[in-house]
């Protein structure tokens, strides 16, 4: 599998007939971590340099919206989320979705054992921490499946914009918080609270996960066919990297902790986040599979009084890229 | 050289702020900015029309209920703390230099630890703004104290004035341009604190709150939204201290003229 | 020197409470992990715990120092949790947007002083500029410069430090600028001197003292512009930066750490331009404004 592609992009590299390597510049969704670890081993590893691809990783942050990079022109490809990507196509950012590398969502709510919570029967009336700038998307469509209002009316819950950790839990200002299976469920756990403590509800088998981190670029640019090309290749590079950080958990999460600026990100963290993220990424081969995109959309368009998209997206997604990357 | 008469002192100003935002349309349009990116002020002004009560809610959340409460707790602390430190000379000398080392500090850097501290709700917020505008309003207040020709206060002292005398017909009095110059900074000050505290975490309203998320959802008409309230929020405040001031003040050479 | 003793007394007060209070806000924590293990604390035990926690509410002094001297001396100042390296990236991005500062403020003042139509059109928006919150704009500014195609953080940050830290500069220039009074002006005028010339000989250097007295109001605001620019930003670097990724990692020594290390470079900061300022006057004959 990996020799076929390696060939394929070394095949396309010749195809190309390019002697300089090709920029593309991707902007990932957040911080550098093991969240993207697959771009960072296709980087450090040289896989995009066989694709000759001249790949730079910009990291992203809090207040940093990928699509407005795109927009911008700031970058070729991003990392998103398919709620948030959606919900910007609907706002007149024409993004497509060309590679799925992650096939399973690591999105849970963790709450504390001692709120009595036990099932979603018991969120009303408690305070839910929520990621927002684009990330509150699968929350909301969750609740409106339930039925939970969340402006605060009677019978609803009370939303909190939570900050990107977990203090809110801690400190006991919200009931439940929001979490990745692969990052701050073990923030919480290294604060001191075992599991034990903790009751947690991953939205996977809650039946509303929606598609994690995907591979979007701008509409208008699929009509270049050398662009295309390109695409192609660092998918395939990409893909080769995840499936070489799967197998290398250490080793990613080292190359991770290189790349890493802000110094904050310790081994330890990071090999265990690789080991979870594994898990969400191994059943993708890169291509998305067309019945979660609709999941997905489903989910989304039932969302309650608010829904987050109101109509059917089209032209969201294209099989094409994957297509030349793989075979 | 002609003095400027009222109607030049507005129409100048006014008609330069129009002008701007007339190039800014039109460039917009011409060059088919993305509207993500940076929205003509048409859309700017729809967005406003067609949000208010959002805007409201959002308006009360981080102006009244944050930003406000937050100035008049730190202006009052400071109040307190300034006049009990001004009876005290060994006190006095300890902590002006502290004051002034913790007035130039970016304070706002405890907004996260304030989230930390006091939750989410406008109760953070309060005390980010309130830690903010106490320091400069301390050392403006102490500076005013000691503004007082010392043959004035020698002459009350001739008169047999108590202590209190002299703060109220005299040194009070004095400090006041003082006080309303550390309040111009203060309600500047206040809205920063107010708005940052919010990025740190936030009940779902406020201006803060709404400028993340709307650049997350790509409306950035909304953004615009907000910056216009919070500038005009801003502007308003300081016209009032400023117009309290002339009221209060008028005696002073500073207004004159 | 009378200001030494007050001063440290008053320090040593404030360490006092310090302590007291972390002994207060941390206690929480302790009982609360107390009580999920089943087992009671005994008051040295609170004391030990409440100075030692990983994610405390409010660390001890003694604790921020120990962090501040394992980031600042221990490491290496290349590595990236090294605080000197995180303080001169804000150094750079402050210096910059204080230079930026200097020059958009200099050259506002001018036009204000010399034409009249300048003075009616900009002043007022030159102190509006100061009562819009600039946190407001930081997002907006930063897809803009990225739009343009900045690349960077720097100018966004730069551009942001340089809005707080020109306006003080501004007040000043202007004053110092209309500074000389009709006789000299009058003079001047009786030399046939051209307008150029009046603002060359006399207007500029008489505005000097003006200049030099704004620098260090000027220096702190571009500081505390840098800092909230870092903060709002999602840069990744920079003091600013590290107190939000002490946040965002939950690691709140990092937090405090990054607090301490801006004061103390704030305080490096006015003072060396205090000095500067010093220096100047005296060069000039030691008129003080």
């Amino acid at each position: 599998m990996k020799k076929l592609l390696t060939s394929a992009a070394a095949l396309a590299a010749i195809g190309s007939g390019a002697f300089a390597a090709d920029d593309v510049t991707l902007q990932l969704k957040w911080v550098t971590q093991a969240q993207f670890a697959g771009y960072y081993v296709a980087l450090e590893k040289g896989f995009y340099e066989e694709a000759d691809l001249n790949v730079t990783i910009k990291p992203g942050g809090p207040d940093v919206a990928p699509v407005q990079v795109l927009l911008g022109g700031g970058a070729d490809v991003m990392v998103d989320w398919m709620p948030s990507a959606l919900a910007a196509r609907e706002n007149g950012a024409p993004v497509v979705n060309i590679a799925q590398p992650y096939k399973s969502s690591g999105m849970m709510l963790t709450c504390l054992k001692e709120t009595g919570i036990t099932g979603p029967e018991d969120f009303p009336g408690k305070t839910l921490g929520v990621w927002f700038y684009g990330n509150e998307y699968p929350f909301l469509s969750w609740m409106g499946k339930l039925d939970i209002p969340t402006d605060g009316s009677e019978g609803g819950v009370t939303v909190l914009k939570q900050g990107f950790n977990v203090d809110p839990l801690l400190q006991k200002q919200a009931a439940c918080i929001s979490t990745m299976t692969y990052n701050e469920y073990w923030q919480v756990i290294d604060a001191g609270i075992s599991a034990d403590d903790l009751v947690t509800f991953k939205y996977e088998d809650q039946g509303v996960a929606t598609l994690e981190d995907g591979l979007y670029v701008l509409e208008d640019s699929l009509t270049d066919e050398a662009f295309k090309d390109k695409m192609a290749r660092f998918v395939a590079a990409s893909m080769e990297g995840w499936k070489y950080a799967e197998e290398n958990p250490e080793e990613a999460a080292e190359i991770v902790l290189e790349y890493d600026e802000t110094g904050a990100q310790t081994m330890e963290h990071q090999v265990r986040m690789m080991t979870e993220v594994a898990k969400l990424t191994a059943g993708s081969n890169g291509a998305l599979d067309v019945a979660d995109y609709e999941r997905t959309v489903e989910s989304l368009l039932s969302g309650g009084s608010d829904p987050v998209i109101t109509k059917e997206p089209e032209g969201a997604y294209t099989l094409e890229i994957t297509d030349a990357a793989l075979n | 050289m002609r003095p400027d008469t009222t109607f030049e002192k507005i129409v100048w100003p006014v008609g330069f702020g129009l002008l701007v935002l007339v190039l800014w349309e039109v460039i917009v349009r011409v060059f088919g900015v993305s509207p993500a990116i940076l929205p003509p002020p048409s859309a700017i002004a729809a967005a406003m029309a067609g949000s208010l009560p959002i805007l409201w809610e959002d308006w009360v959340q981080t102006v009244v209920k944050g930003a406000l409460n937050g100035l008049w707790m730190g202006t009052l602390a400071a109040l307190i703390l300034a006049l009990i430190i001004d009876r005290f000379d060994f006190l006095k000398r300890g902590l002006m230099p502290v004051a002034n080392f913790f007035a130039a500090l970016p304070i706002v850097g405890l907004a996260p630890i304030m989230v930390m501290w006091f939750g989410f709700d406008w109760h953070s917020k309060a005390a980010v703004v309130a830690i903010m505008v106490f320091f400069p309003m301390l050392v403006n207040i102490l500076g005013g104290l000691a503004a007082v020709d010392p043959m004035h206060r020698d002459l009350m002292r001739t008169y047999g004035a108590t202590h209190i005398q002299t703060l109220h017909k005299l040194r009070g009095p004095a400090a006041l341009p003082f006080l309303f110059n550390g309040l111009k900074i203060a309600t500047s000050l206040a809205l920063i604190g107010a708005i940052v505290a919010e990025y740190f975490g936030s009940p779902i309203r406020g201006m803060g709150f709404r400028i993340t998320t709307e650049m997350g959802r790509l409306a950035t008409d909304m953004v615009w939204a907000e910056i216009v309230v919070s500038a005009v929020t801003g502007t308003a405040l300081y016209g009032l201290v400023a117009g309290i001031e002339k009221r209060v003040t008028f005696w002073h050479p500073s207004q004159r003229g | 020197m009378s200001k030494i003793i007050p001063v440290l007394t008053v320090l040593v007060a404030l360490i006092v409470i310090w302590y007291a209070a972390a002994v207060k806000m941390n206690s929480t924590w302790t009982y609360d992990q107390a009580e999920r293990a089943g087992s009671e604390v005994t008051f040295s035990e609170l004391i030990t715990d409440t100075m030692s926690q990983k994610r405390p509410l409010l660390p001890a002094p003694h604790q921020i120092v120990a962090e501040l001297w394992d980031t600042t001396i221990e490491k290496k100042i290349t590595s990236k949790r090294s605080m000197v390296y995180q303080g001169s990236i804000t150094l750079k991005t402050t210096l910059l947007g204080f230079g930026f500062g200097i020059v958009i403020g200099i050259a506002l003042a001018t036009v204000i002083v010399l034409s009249r139509i300048g003075r009616l059109t900009l002043m007022p928006w030159a102190i509006i500029s100061q009562t819009i919150p600039i946190v407001a704009l930081a997002p907006i500014i930063v897809v803009l410069s990225n739009a343009v195609g900045t690349g960077t953080l720097m100018v966004p940050k730069a551009i942001i430090a340089a809005y707080l830290s020109f306006y003080p500069v501004l007040v000043s220039m202007v004053k110092g600028l209309q500074s000389p009074d009709q006789m000299q002006l009058d003079l001047l005028k009786t030399y046939g001197a051209s307008q150029s010339e009046v603002f060359w000989k006399l207007r500029l250097p008489s505005s000097m003292p003006y200049f030099f007295a704004s620098l260090k109001v000027s220096v702190a605001a571009a500081f505390v512009g840098a800092v909230v620019a870092e903060l709002s930003t999602s840069a990744i670097a920079g003091l600013g930066a590290r107190m939000l990724i002490g946040s965002q990692f939950g690691e709140p020594m990092i937090m405090w750490a990054a607090l301490f290390a801006a004061a103390i470079l704030a305080a490096i900061l006015i003072f060396l331009v205090g000095g500067f300022e010093k220096l100047a006057r005296n060069l000039m004959g030691g008129r003080a404004v």
